[in-house]
Protein backbone atom coordinates (compact mmCIF):
# COMPACT_ATOMS: atom_id res chain seq x y z
CA UNK A 1 0.00 0.00 0.00
CA UNK A 2 1.40 3.40 -0.82
CA UNK A 3 2.68 5.63 2.30
CA UNK A 4 1.31 8.90 2.62
CA UNK A 5 4.78 10.47 3.27
CA UNK A 6 7.64 12.12 1.28
CA UNK A 7 10.06 9.16 1.29
CA UNK A 8 13.32 9.71 4.06
CA UNK A 9 12.56 13.88 4.23
CA UNK A 10 12.08 14.73 7.90
CA UNK A 11 11.37 17.98 9.89
CA UNK A 12 14.35 18.02 12.50
CA UNK A 13 16.48 20.90 14.21
CA UNK A 14 20.28 20.95 13.19
CA UNK A 15 23.51 22.62 15.23
CA UNK A 16 25.92 24.62 13.86
CA UNK A 17 29.50 23.20 14.72
CA UNK A 18 31.50 25.12 12.59
CA UNK A 19 31.26 28.54 10.06
CA UNK A 20 33.87 29.81 8.24
CA UNK A 21 34.23 33.24 6.28
CA UNK A 22 35.54 31.96 2.59
CA UNK A 23 36.22 35.28 0.90
CA UNK A 24 34.28 38.12 0.46
CA UNK A 25 30.66 37.01 0.79
CA UNK A 26 30.75 33.25 0.67
CA UNK A 27 30.74 30.78 3.45
CA UNK A 28 31.08 27.56 4.85
CA UNK A 29 28.63 26.17 7.67
CA UNK A 30 28.94 22.89 8.87
CA UNK A 31 25.75 21.40 10.80
CA UNK A 32 25.50 18.03 12.76
CA UNK A 33 21.88 16.90 11.64
CA UNK A 34 22.38 12.89 12.08
CA UNK A 35 19.23 11.87 10.60
CA UNK A 36 19.63 13.81 7.59
CA UNK A 37 23.43 13.35 6.88
CA UNK A 38 23.06 9.45 7.43
CA UNK A 39 20.66 9.66 4.21
CA UNK A 40 21.68 12.57 2.26
CA UNK A 41 22.94 12.24 -1.30
CA UNK A 42 25.13 14.20 -3.46
CA UNK A 43 22.74 16.91 -5.60
CA UNK A 44 20.12 16.55 -2.71
CA UNK A 45 19.33 19.48 -0.57
CA UNK A 46 17.76 20.63 2.60
CA UNK A 47 15.35 23.65 3.06
CA UNK A 48 16.82 25.63 6.71
CA UNK A 49 15.61 28.53 8.84
CA UNK A 50 17.57 29.96 11.44
CA UNK A 51 14.77 32.33 12.25
CA UNK A 52 10.76 32.65 13.37
CA UNK A 53 8.13 32.35 10.89
CA UNK A 54 7.25 36.71 11.82
CA UNK A 55 10.63 37.40 11.01
CA UNK A 56 11.54 36.01 8.03
CA UNK A 57 8.44 33.82 6.18
CA UNK A 58 9.83 30.88 4.20
CA UNK A 59 13.03 28.25 4.65
CA UNK A 60 15.69 29.04 1.95
CA UNK A 61 17.27 25.82 0.03
CA UNK A 62 20.75 24.73 0.24
CA UNK A 63 22.67 21.91 -1.62
CA UNK A 64 24.60 19.73 -0.08
CA UNK A 65 28.29 20.68 -0.33
CA UNK A 66 30.32 17.58 1.78
CA UNK A 67 28.48 14.85 3.26
CA UNK A 68 29.42 13.29 6.28
CA UNK A 69 27.32 10.61 7.48
CA UNK A 70 29.35 8.85 10.03
CA UNK A 71 30.34 12.11 11.88
CA UNK A 72 26.21 12.78 11.21
CA UNK A 73 27.11 15.97 9.92
CA UNK A 74 27.19 18.10 6.23
CA UNK A 75 28.72 21.22 4.86
CA UNK A 76 26.61 23.83 3.08
CA UNK A 77 28.48 26.32 0.91
CA UNK A 78 26.67 29.93 0.58
CA UNK A 79 27.02 33.03 -0.54
CA UNK A 80 25.17 36.59 1.40
CA UNK A 81 23.08 37.41 -0.56
CA UNK A 82 19.57 38.50 1.34
CA UNK A 83 17.85 38.54 4.48
CA UNK A 84 18.02 34.87 5.00
CA UNK A 85 21.40 34.09 4.23
CA UNK A 86 22.45 37.53 6.67
CA UNK A 87 21.10 35.87 9.65
CA UNK A 88 23.10 33.29 8.75
CA UNK A 89 26.71 34.79 8.59
CA UNK A 90 25.74 36.03 12.47
CA UNK A 91 25.68 32.38 13.57
CA UNK A 92 27.22 31.39 16.50
CA UNK A 93 28.49 27.64 17.22
CA UNK A 94 25.51 25.56 18.79
CA UNK A 95 23.32 28.00 17.42
CA UNK A 96 20.11 25.51 16.28
CA UNK A 97 18.20 25.99 12.54
CA UNK A 98 15.72 23.74 11.60
CA UNK A 99 16.00 21.95 8.53
CA UNK A 100 13.36 20.04 5.91
CA UNK A 101 15.50 17.21 3.96
CA UNK A 102 16.82 15.78 2.41
CA UNK A 103 14.70 16.29 -0.50
CA UNK A 104 14.96 16.51 -4.11
CA UNK A 105 16.56 13.91 -6.11
CA UNK A 106 20.76 14.05 -6.39
CA UNK A 107 22.89 13.31 -8.90
CA UNK A 108 22.57 9.64 -11.43
CA UNK A 109 25.92 8.16 -12.11
CA UNK A 110 25.01 5.87 -14.73
CA UNK A 111 26.93 2.37 -14.47
CA UNK A 112 29.41 1.58 -16.53
CA UNK A 113 30.48 5.13 -16.19
CA UNK A 114 34.19 5.49 -16.45
CA UNK A 115 34.92 9.46 -17.13
CA UNK A 116 33.04 12.54 -16.23
CA UNK A 117 33.33 16.15 -16.42
CA UNK A 118 32.22 18.70 -13.93
CA UNK A 119 31.70 22.39 -15.14
CA UNK A 120 30.90 25.13 -12.31
CA UNK A 121 31.44 28.56 -12.04
CA UNK A 122 31.82 30.06 -8.73
CA UNK A 123 29.49 28.55 -5.93
CA UNK A 124 28.01 26.20 -8.90
CA UNK A 125 30.94 24.02 -7.51
CA UNK A 126 29.59 22.92 -4.17
CA UNK A 127 27.12 20.38 -5.16
CA UNK A 128 29.52 19.33 -7.44
CA UNK A 129 31.97 17.93 -4.93
CA UNK A 130 30.13 14.98 -3.09
CA UNK A 131 29.28 14.01 -6.20
CA UNK A 132 33.16 14.13 -7.70
CA UNK A 133 34.07 12.11 -4.33
CA UNK A 134 31.20 9.39 -4.82
CA UNK A 135 32.75 9.35 -8.58
CA UNK A 136 36.36 8.47 -7.26
CA UNK A 137 35.27 6.11 -5.11
CA UNK A 138 33.67 3.99 -7.87
CA UNK A 139 37.16 4.22 -9.62
CA UNK A 140 35.79 7.36 -12.19
CA UNK A 141 38.04 9.62 -13.50
CA UNK A 142 37.04 13.44 -13.36
CA UNK A 143 37.91 16.13 -15.43
CA UNK A 144 36.98 19.44 -13.96
CA UNK A 145 36.34 22.87 -15.45
CA UNK A 146 35.86 26.09 -13.03
CA UNK A 147 35.24 29.43 -14.08
CA UNK A 148 35.33 32.09 -11.77
CA UNK A 149 35.30 35.94 -12.36
CA UNK A 150 38.35 36.27 -10.61
CA UNK A 151 41.01 33.95 -8.92
CA UNK A 152 40.03 34.87 -5.24
CA UNK A 153 36.51 33.93 -5.54
CA UNK A 154 37.35 30.36 -6.72
CA UNK A 155 36.01 28.09 -3.83
CA UNK A 156 37.80 24.79 -3.01
CA UNK A 157 39.82 24.70 -6.11
CA UNK A 158 42.93 22.64 -3.89
CA UNK A 159 39.78 19.97 -3.11
CA UNK A 160 38.86 20.06 -7.06
CA UNK A 161 42.40 19.24 -7.97
CA UNK A 162 42.93 16.64 -5.59
CA UNK A 163 40.10 15.15 -6.75
CA UNK A 164 39.94 15.36 -10.48
CA UNK A 165 42.77 13.90 -13.05
CA UNK A 166 42.89 17.42 -14.55
CA UNK A 167 41.54 20.53 -13.80
CA UNK A 168 40.85 23.73 -15.91
CA UNK A 169 40.36 26.99 -15.14
CA UNK A 170 39.18 30.31 -16.26
CA UNK A 171 38.58 33.87 -15.06
CA UNK A 172 36.92 36.74 -16.61
CA UNK A 173 40.25 38.70 -15.73
CA UNK A 174 42.61 36.01 -16.66
CA UNK A 175 43.73 36.00 -13.14
CA UNK A 176 43.86 32.37 -13.01
CA UNK A 177 43.83 30.30 -15.92
CA UNK A 178 42.36 31.58 -19.49
CA UNK A 179 40.14 34.26 -20.45
CA UNK A 180 36.85 33.68 -22.54
CA UNK A 181 34.38 30.35 -22.28
CA UNK A 182 35.41 27.56 -20.07
CA UNK A 183 33.38 25.15 -22.03
CA UNK A 184 36.32 25.80 -24.35
CA UNK A 185 38.56 23.49 -22.35
CA UNK A 186 35.24 20.84 -22.15
CA UNK A 187 35.31 20.87 -25.85
CA UNK A 188 38.92 20.35 -26.01
CA UNK A 189 38.71 17.57 -24.08
CA UNK A 190 35.79 15.96 -25.65
CA UNK A 191 37.75 15.83 -28.94
CA UNK A 192 40.55 13.75 -27.59
CA UNK A 193 38.84 11.56 -24.78
CA UNK A 194 35.23 10.06 -24.24
CA UNK A 195 33.59 11.89 -21.27
CA UNK A 196 30.30 9.85 -20.42
CA UNK A 197 28.88 11.94 -18.47
CA UNK A 198 28.98 15.80 -18.22
CA UNK A 199 27.39 17.61 -14.71
CA UNK A 200 26.92 21.19 -14.37
CA UNK A 201 24.92 23.18 -11.86
CA UNK A 202 23.22 26.96 -11.20
CA UNK A 203 24.36 28.74 -14.76
CA UNK A 204 21.85 28.99 -17.09
CA UNK A 205 24.33 29.68 -19.61
CA UNK A 206 26.97 27.17 -19.19
CA UNK A 207 24.12 24.28 -19.13
CA UNK A 208 23.23 26.22 -22.80
CA UNK A 209 27.19 25.72 -23.85
CA UNK A 210 27.08 22.18 -22.75
CA UNK A 211 23.88 21.20 -24.71
CA UNK A 212 25.47 22.46 -27.75
CA UNK A 213 28.47 20.73 -27.43
CA UNK A 214 25.92 17.34 -26.66
CA UNK A 215 24.65 17.70 -29.79
CA UNK A 216 27.92 17.24 -31.31
CA UNK A 217 29.81 15.11 -29.17
CA UNK A 218 27.09 12.90 -27.43
CA UNK A 219 27.07 12.24 -23.91
CA UNK A 220 24.69 12.38 -21.31
CA UNK A 221 24.77 15.64 -19.44
CA UNK A 222 22.70 16.30 -16.32
CA UNK A 223 22.05 20.14 -14.63
CA UNK A 224 21.23 21.00 -11.14
CA UNK A 225 18.79 23.95 -11.21
CA UNK A 226 18.10 26.74 -8.76
CA UNK A 227 14.64 28.21 -7.88
CA UNK A 228 13.32 30.37 -5.55
CA UNK A 229 11.07 27.96 -3.57
CA UNK A 230 8.36 27.90 -1.20
CA UNK A 231 8.07 24.50 0.55
CA UNK A 232 10.61 22.32 -0.85
CA UNK A 233 8.32 19.32 -0.85
CA UNK A 234 6.35 19.43 -4.15
CA UNK A 235 3.13 21.11 -2.19
CA UNK A 236 3.29 24.63 -3.81
CA UNK A 237 4.43 24.49 -7.58
CA UNK A 238 6.48 26.97 -7.20
CA UNK A 239 9.36 26.54 -8.11
CA UNK A 240 8.84 24.99 -11.49
CA UNK A 241 10.96 25.18 -14.65
CA UNK A 242 10.08 24.97 -18.28
CA UNK A 243 11.19 21.46 -19.85
CA UNK A 244 9.63 19.49 -22.85
CA UNK A 245 7.73 17.61 -21.24
CA UNK A 246 6.07 20.94 -19.57
CA UNK A 247 6.36 22.55 -16.47
CA UNK A 248 8.15 20.63 -13.51
CA UNK A 249 8.99 21.45 -10.01
CA UNK A 250 13.18 21.68 -9.43
CA UNK A 251 12.20 20.78 -5.68
CA UNK A 252 10.66 17.27 -6.65
CA UNK A 253 11.02 16.29 -9.86
CA UNK A 254 14.70 17.89 -10.15
CA UNK A 255 16.88 19.72 -9.13
CA UNK A 256 19.06 17.24 -11.23
CA UNK A 257 17.25 17.59 -14.68
CA UNK A 258 18.90 15.71 -18.06
CA UNK A 259 20.32 19.05 -19.89
CA UNK A 260 18.17 18.16 -22.91
CA UNK A 261 15.00 18.29 -21.35
CA UNK A 262 15.49 21.90 -19.87
CA UNK A 263 14.12 24.79 -22.17
CA UNK A 264 16.53 27.74 -21.82
CA UNK A 265 14.30 30.71 -23.02
CA UNK A 266 17.28 33.46 -22.07
CA UNK B 1 -8.16 13.20 34.54
CA UNK B 2 -9.55 16.87 33.04
CA UNK B 3 -12.08 16.61 30.61
CA UNK B 4 -10.59 17.02 27.18
CA UNK B 5 -12.53 20.74 25.38
CA UNK B 6 -14.64 20.15 22.39
CA UNK B 7 -13.43 20.87 18.87
CA UNK B 8 -16.21 19.85 16.97
CA UNK B 9 -18.02 22.09 14.90
CA UNK B 10 -21.01 22.56 12.58
CA UNK B 11 -20.35 24.46 9.38
CA UNK B 12 -24.01 24.08 8.64
CA UNK B 13 -24.28 20.58 6.90
CA UNK B 14 -20.74 20.11 7.02
CA UNK B 15 -19.60 18.51 10.36
CA UNK B 16 -16.09 18.94 11.49
CA UNK B 17 -14.21 17.05 14.52
CA UNK B 18 -12.13 20.03 14.44
CA UNK B 19 -11.75 23.51 12.73
CA UNK B 20 -8.40 23.32 11.11
CA UNK B 21 -7.69 22.42 7.82
CA UNK B 22 -5.40 23.01 4.54
CA UNK B 23 -5.99 26.15 2.27
CA UNK B 24 -6.36 24.99 -0.80
CA UNK B 25 -3.01 25.45 -2.72
CA UNK B 26 -0.93 24.65 0.13
CA UNK B 27 -1.47 21.10 0.54
CA UNK B 28 -0.46 18.00 -1.41
CA UNK B 29 -1.35 14.19 -0.48
CA UNK B 30 1.59 13.23 -2.67
CA UNK B 31 4.11 15.58 -0.89
CA UNK B 32 3.37 15.73 2.48
CA UNK B 33 5.73 15.24 5.53
CA UNK B 34 2.77 13.50 7.96
CA UNK B 35 1.71 10.55 8.06
CA UNK B 36 -1.65 9.49 8.17
CA UNK B 37 -2.17 9.33 11.97
CA UNK B 38 -1.22 13.19 11.59
CA UNK B 39 -3.44 14.08 8.57
CA UNK B 40 -6.46 11.98 10.32
CA UNK B 41 -6.24 14.82 13.12
CA UNK B 42 -7.24 17.80 10.50
CA UNK B 43 -10.19 18.41 10.53
CA UNK B 44 -10.38 17.88 6.87
CA UNK B 45 -8.18 18.14 4.06
CA UNK B 46 -8.56 20.42 1.31
CA UNK B 47 -6.11 19.49 -2.03
CA UNK B 48 -5.40 22.09 -5.01
CA UNK B 49 -7.70 23.30 -7.22
CA UNK B 50 -8.86 20.92 -9.61
CA UNK B 51 -9.82 22.00 -13.20
CA UNK B 52 -12.58 19.97 -15.08
CA UNK B 53 -9.32 19.44 -17.84
CA UNK B 54 -5.90 19.64 -17.66
CA UNK B 55 -4.45 22.77 -17.85
CA UNK B 56 -0.43 23.85 -16.90
CA UNK B 57 -0.33 26.99 -14.74
CA UNK B 58 1.87 30.34 -15.35
CA UNK B 59 5.49 30.80 -16.49
CA UNK B 60 8.12 30.55 -13.83
CA UNK B 61 9.23 32.32 -11.01
CA UNK B 62 5.70 31.24 -9.63
CA UNK B 63 7.13 32.23 -5.97
CA UNK B 64 8.69 35.77 -4.21
CA UNK B 65 8.91 36.54 -0.25
CA UNK B 66 8.20 39.74 0.30
CA UNK B 67 8.02 41.14 3.53
CA UNK B 68 5.60 38.85 5.89
CA UNK B 69 4.31 37.43 2.88
CA UNK B 70 4.57 35.04 -0.14
CA UNK B 71 3.93 36.16 -3.51
CA UNK B 72 2.64 33.20 -6.05
CA UNK B 73 1.19 33.53 -9.49
CA UNK B 74 1.35 29.63 -9.43
CA UNK B 75 -1.95 30.16 -11.64
CA UNK B 76 -3.68 26.77 -10.78
CA UNK B 77 -2.14 24.36 -12.06
CA UNK B 78 -4.57 20.89 -12.76
CA UNK B 79 -3.87 16.97 -14.09
CA UNK B 80 -8.10 17.59 -14.54
CA UNK B 81 -10.57 16.14 -12.42
CA UNK B 82 -10.08 12.44 -14.15
CA UNK B 83 -7.02 12.15 -12.88
CA UNK B 84 -7.69 13.40 -9.74
CA UNK B 85 -10.15 10.87 -9.08
CA UNK B 86 -8.28 7.81 -10.61
CA UNK B 87 -4.79 9.44 -8.55
CA UNK B 88 -5.34 11.57 -5.19
CA UNK B 89 -8.93 10.80 -4.01
CA UNK B 90 -7.83 7.32 -2.74
CA UNK B 91 -5.01 8.90 -1.42
CA UNK B 92 -6.99 11.86 0.40
CA UNK B 93 -9.78 9.15 1.44
CA UNK B 94 -6.79 7.44 3.75
CA UNK B 95 -5.60 10.89 5.30
CA UNK B 96 -9.08 11.87 6.70
CA UNK B 97 -12.72 11.17 6.62
CA UNK B 98 -13.73 15.13 5.54
CA UNK B 99 -12.59 15.79 2.53
CA UNK B 100 -13.15 19.29 0.87
CA UNK B 101 -12.37 19.70 -3.04
CA UNK B 102 -11.51 23.11 -4.64
CA UNK B 103 -13.12 23.82 -7.98
CA UNK B 104 -11.45 25.97 -10.79
CA UNK B 105 -13.11 27.01 -13.84
CA UNK B 106 -13.11 29.85 -16.68
CA UNK B 107 -16.85 29.63 -16.67
CA UNK B 108 -20.11 29.07 -15.13
CA UNK B 109 -19.93 25.81 -17.65
CA UNK B 110 -16.40 24.81 -16.21
CA UNK B 111 -17.98 24.74 -12.49
CA UNK B 112 -21.50 23.62 -13.36
CA UNK B 113 -19.32 20.04 -15.03
CA UNK B 114 -17.03 19.58 -12.05
CA UNK B 115 -20.07 19.85 -9.82
CA UNK B 116 -22.06 17.23 -11.55
CA UNK B 117 -18.95 15.34 -11.98
CA UNK B 118 -18.28 15.26 -8.15
CA UNK B 119 -22.17 15.48 -6.70
CA UNK B 120 -22.14 11.53 -6.42
CA UNK B 121 -18.83 10.61 -5.32
CA UNK B 122 -19.96 10.07 -1.99
CA UNK B 123 -16.04 10.35 -0.44
CA UNK B 124 -16.04 14.07 -1.03
CA UNK B 125 -17.58 15.63 1.55
CA UNK B 126 -17.93 19.32 0.14
CA UNK B 127 -17.18 21.67 -2.67
CA UNK B 128 -15.09 24.70 -2.04
CA UNK B 129 -15.18 27.21 -5.00
CA UNK B 130 -12.33 29.24 -5.93
CA UNK B 131 -13.76 32.66 -6.70
CA UNK B 132 -10.88 34.05 -7.54
CA UNK B 133 -10.73 32.46 -11.60
CA UNK B 134 -11.16 35.26 -14.35
CA UNK B 135 -14.62 34.76 -15.40
CA UNK B 136 -13.78 33.70 -19.00
CA UNK B 137 -16.61 36.13 -20.69
CA UNK B 138 -15.84 39.31 -19.45
CA UNK B 139 -11.85 38.25 -17.27
CA UNK B 140 -12.82 39.52 -14.09
CA UNK B 141 -13.45 37.38 -11.75
CA UNK B 142 -16.42 35.91 -10.47
CA UNK B 143 -15.51 36.60 -6.95
CA UNK B 144 -15.42 40.65 -8.20
CA UNK B 145 -19.24 40.95 -9.83
CA UNK B 146 -22.01 39.99 -6.92
CA UNK B 147 -24.91 39.05 -10.08
CA UNK B 148 -22.02 36.82 -11.78
CA UNK B 149 -21.28 35.57 -8.39
CA UNK B 150 -24.81 34.79 -7.55
CA UNK B 151 -25.42 33.43 -10.85
CA UNK B 152 -22.52 31.47 -10.91
CA UNK B 153 -23.26 29.62 -6.80
CA UNK B 154 -27.34 29.31 -8.08
CA UNK B 155 -26.00 26.89 -11.02
CA UNK B 156 -23.82 24.94 -9.74
CA UNK B 157 -26.09 24.31 -6.42
CA UNK B 158 -28.70 23.09 -9.58
CA UNK B 159 -25.46 20.22 -10.31
CA UNK B 160 -24.81 19.45 -6.77
CA UNK B 161 -26.60 17.95 -3.43
CA UNK B 162 -23.27 18.45 -1.44
CA UNK B 163 -22.60 21.62 0.35
CA UNK B 164 -21.44 24.63 -1.13
CA UNK B 165 -18.36 26.90 0.16
CA UNK B 166 -17.75 30.03 -1.21
CA UNK B 167 -14.23 31.13 -1.34
CA UNK B 168 -14.43 35.19 -1.92
CA UNK B 169 -11.85 37.04 -3.29
CA UNK B 170 -10.79 40.34 -0.61
CA UNK B 171 -10.05 42.22 -3.73
CA UNK B 172 -13.45 44.23 -3.53
CA UNK B 173 -14.08 47.27 -1.84
CA UNK B 174 -17.02 45.47 -0.14
CA UNK B 175 -16.90 42.08 0.84
CA UNK B 176 -20.26 41.88 2.94
CA UNK B 177 -21.75 42.28 -0.85
CA UNK B 178 -20.20 39.42 -2.07
CA UNK B 179 -20.65 36.99 1.11
CA UNK B 180 -24.01 38.52 1.09
CA UNK B 181 -24.76 37.69 -2.67
CA UNK B 182 -23.09 34.42 -2.45
CA UNK B 183 -25.59 33.60 1.20
CA UNK B 184 -28.91 34.57 -1.18
CA UNK B 185 -27.44 32.19 -3.98
CA UNK B 186 -27.96 29.40 -1.32
CA UNK B 187 -24.08 29.04 -0.20
CA UNK B 188 -24.07 27.06 2.76
CA UNK B 189 -20.31 27.99 3.84
CA UNK B 190 -18.05 31.53 3.22
CA UNK B 191 -14.49 31.20 3.07
CA UNK B 192 -13.02 34.45 4.04
CA UNK B 193 -10.62 35.15 1.49
CA UNK B 194 -8.63 33.90 -1.08
CA UNK B 195 -5.22 35.84 -1.66
CA UNK B 196 -4.36 39.85 -2.09
CA UNK B 197 -3.53 40.55 -5.69
CA UNK B 198 -0.30 42.11 -5.19
CA UNK B 199 3.30 42.42 -7.67
CA UNK B 200 6.89 43.31 -6.97
CA UNK B 201 9.74 44.24 -8.98
CA UNK B 202 13.42 43.30 -8.74
CA UNK B 203 15.13 46.75 -8.76
CA UNK B 204 18.56 45.46 -10.12
CA UNK B 205 17.37 43.81 -12.70
CA UNK B 206 14.40 45.76 -13.32
CA UNK B 207 11.48 43.11 -13.87
CA UNK B 208 9.15 41.62 -12.36
CA UNK B 209 9.41 39.01 -9.74
CA UNK B 210 6.77 36.76 -11.02
CA UNK B 211 6.24 35.49 -14.82
CA UNK B 212 2.60 36.73 -14.24
CA UNK B 213 3.71 40.23 -13.49
CA UNK B 214 0.84 39.93 -10.67
CA UNK B 215 0.34 37.31 -8.28
CA UNK B 216 -1.54 36.70 -4.99
CA UNK B 217 -0.11 37.66 -1.07
CA UNK B 218 -0.61 35.70 1.41
CA UNK B 219 1.38 35.35 4.61
CA UNK B 220 0.97 37.27 8.20
CA UNK B 221 1.08 40.31 6.07
CA UNK B 222 -2.44 40.02 5.03
CA UNK B 223 -3.54 38.96 8.41
CA UNK B 224 -5.56 42.13 9.74
CA UNK B 225 -6.96 42.43 6.51
CA UNK B 226 -8.62 39.33 6.53
CA UNK B 227 -9.67 39.59 10.45
CA UNK B 228 -11.41 42.96 9.11
CA UNK B 229 -13.22 40.99 6.59
CA UNK B 230 -14.45 38.33 8.89
CA UNK B 231 -15.51 40.79 11.10
CA UNK B 232 -17.97 42.88 9.05
CA UNK B 233 -18.94 39.52 7.09
CA UNK B 234 -20.26 37.55 10.57
CA UNK B 235 -22.42 40.62 11.37
CA UNK B 236 -24.74 40.60 8.42
CA UNK B 237 -24.20 36.59 7.09
CA UNK B 238 -26.49 33.65 8.96
CA UNK B 239 -24.23 31.05 7.59
CA UNK B 240 -21.06 30.26 9.08
CA UNK B 241 -17.36 31.16 8.09
CA UNK B 242 -13.98 30.07 7.33
CA UNK B 243 -10.88 32.06 7.95
CA UNK B 244 -7.82 32.17 5.83
CA UNK B 245 -5.10 34.18 5.14
CA UNK B 246 -1.60 34.64 7.47
CA UNK B 247 -2.46 32.22 10.51
CA UNK B 248 1.10 30.69 11.26
CA UNK B 249 0.40 30.18 15.11
CA UNK B 250 -2.44 29.07 17.61
CA UNK B 251 -2.96 32.56 18.73
CA UNK B 252 -3.42 33.56 15.26
CA UNK B 253 -6.08 30.94 14.55
CA UNK B 254 -8.26 32.02 17.69
CA UNK B 255 -7.79 35.93 16.57
CA UNK B 256 -10.18 34.55 13.51
CA UNK B 257 -12.58 32.42 16.00
CA UNK B 258 -12.79 35.79 18.22
CA UNK B 259 -13.47 38.10 14.97
CA UNK B 260 -16.35 35.29 13.91
CA UNK B 261 -15.00 32.49 12.27
CA UNK B 262 -16.05 29.25 12.76
CA UNK B 263 -13.31 27.05 11.26
CA UNK B 264 -9.96 27.99 10.16
CA UNK B 265 -7.42 26.83 7.00
CA UNK B 266 -3.71 27.09 6.90
CA UNK B 267 -2.15 28.29 4.32
CA UNK B 268 1.31 29.23 3.38
CA UNK B 269 2.81 28.56 6.57
CA UNK B 270 2.25 24.77 6.07
CA UNK B 271 5.79 25.27 3.90
CA UNK B 272 7.63 27.00 6.24
CA UNK B 273 6.53 23.95 8.80
CA UNK B 274 4.76 21.13 7.38
CA UNK B 275 3.64 20.48 11.43
CA UNK B 276 2.09 23.75 11.96
CA UNK B 277 -1.72 22.82 11.51
CA UNK B 278 -1.08 19.97 14.35
CA UNK B 279 0.65 22.54 16.74
CA UNK B 280 -1.83 24.61 16.27
CA UNK B 281 -5.06 22.26 16.88
CA UNK B 282 -3.03 21.41 20.51
CA UNK B 283 -2.92 25.46 21.07
CA UNK B 284 -6.57 25.77 20.25
CA UNK B 285 -6.82 23.30 23.28
CA UNK B 286 -4.40 25.03 25.54
CA UNK B 287 -5.89 28.15 25.10
CA UNK B 288 -9.38 26.95 25.77
CA UNK B 289 -8.34 24.96 28.84
CA UNK B 290 -6.56 28.04 30.51
CA UNK B 291 -9.73 30.13 29.62
CA UNK B 292 -12.21 27.75 30.91
CA UNK B 293 -14.20 27.40 27.56
CA UNK B 294 -15.20 23.42 27.19
CA UNK B 295 -16.04 23.85 23.66
CA UNK B 296 -14.32 26.03 20.56
CA UNK B 297 -17.91 27.21 19.97
CA UNK B 298 -17.95 29.33 23.07
CA UNK B 299 -15.68 31.69 21.82
CA UNK B 300 -16.85 31.91 17.78
CA UNK B 301 -17.31 35.57 17.13
CA UNK B 302 -16.57 36.45 20.62
CA UNK B 303 -15.14 39.64 20.45
CA UNK B 304 -16.07 41.95 23.08
CA UNK B 305 -17.33 45.75 23.15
Amino acid sequence: MQKLKNRNSILTKGKIIEQINLNNNYYKIKIEAPQIAKEAKPGQFVMLSKWKIKELFLKRPFSFYNIEPNLGTFDILYKKIGKGTQILTESKISDLVELIGPLGNGFNIPESTRKIAVVARGIGVAPLIPLMLESKKKGIEIYSFLSTQTENLLLHSDKVESISKETFYTTDDGSKGAKGKVTNFLEKILKEIVIDVVYTCGSKRLAKHIRNLQKKYNFLAFVSLEEHMACGIGACKGCVRKTKNGYKRVCKEGPVFPVEEVIFND
Amino acid sequence: MTKEVGLEVDLGPLHLKNPIMPASGTFDVKCTLLNENELNRLGAVVPKSIAFKEREGNPEPRICETDCGLLNAVGVPSRGVEYFLKENLPLLQKANDTIIVSLTGNSIEDFCNLAERLNKIKEISALEINLSCPNLNNGIPFGNNKKKLYELIVDIKKNTSKPIIAKLSPNVSDIKEMALAAEKAGTDIINIANTLLGMAIDVEKQVSRLGNYIGGLSGPAIRPIVIRMIWETAQVVNIPIIGVGGVCCAEDAIEMFLAGASAVQVGSANFSNPYIMLEIITGIKRYLKEKKYNSIQNIIGLIKD
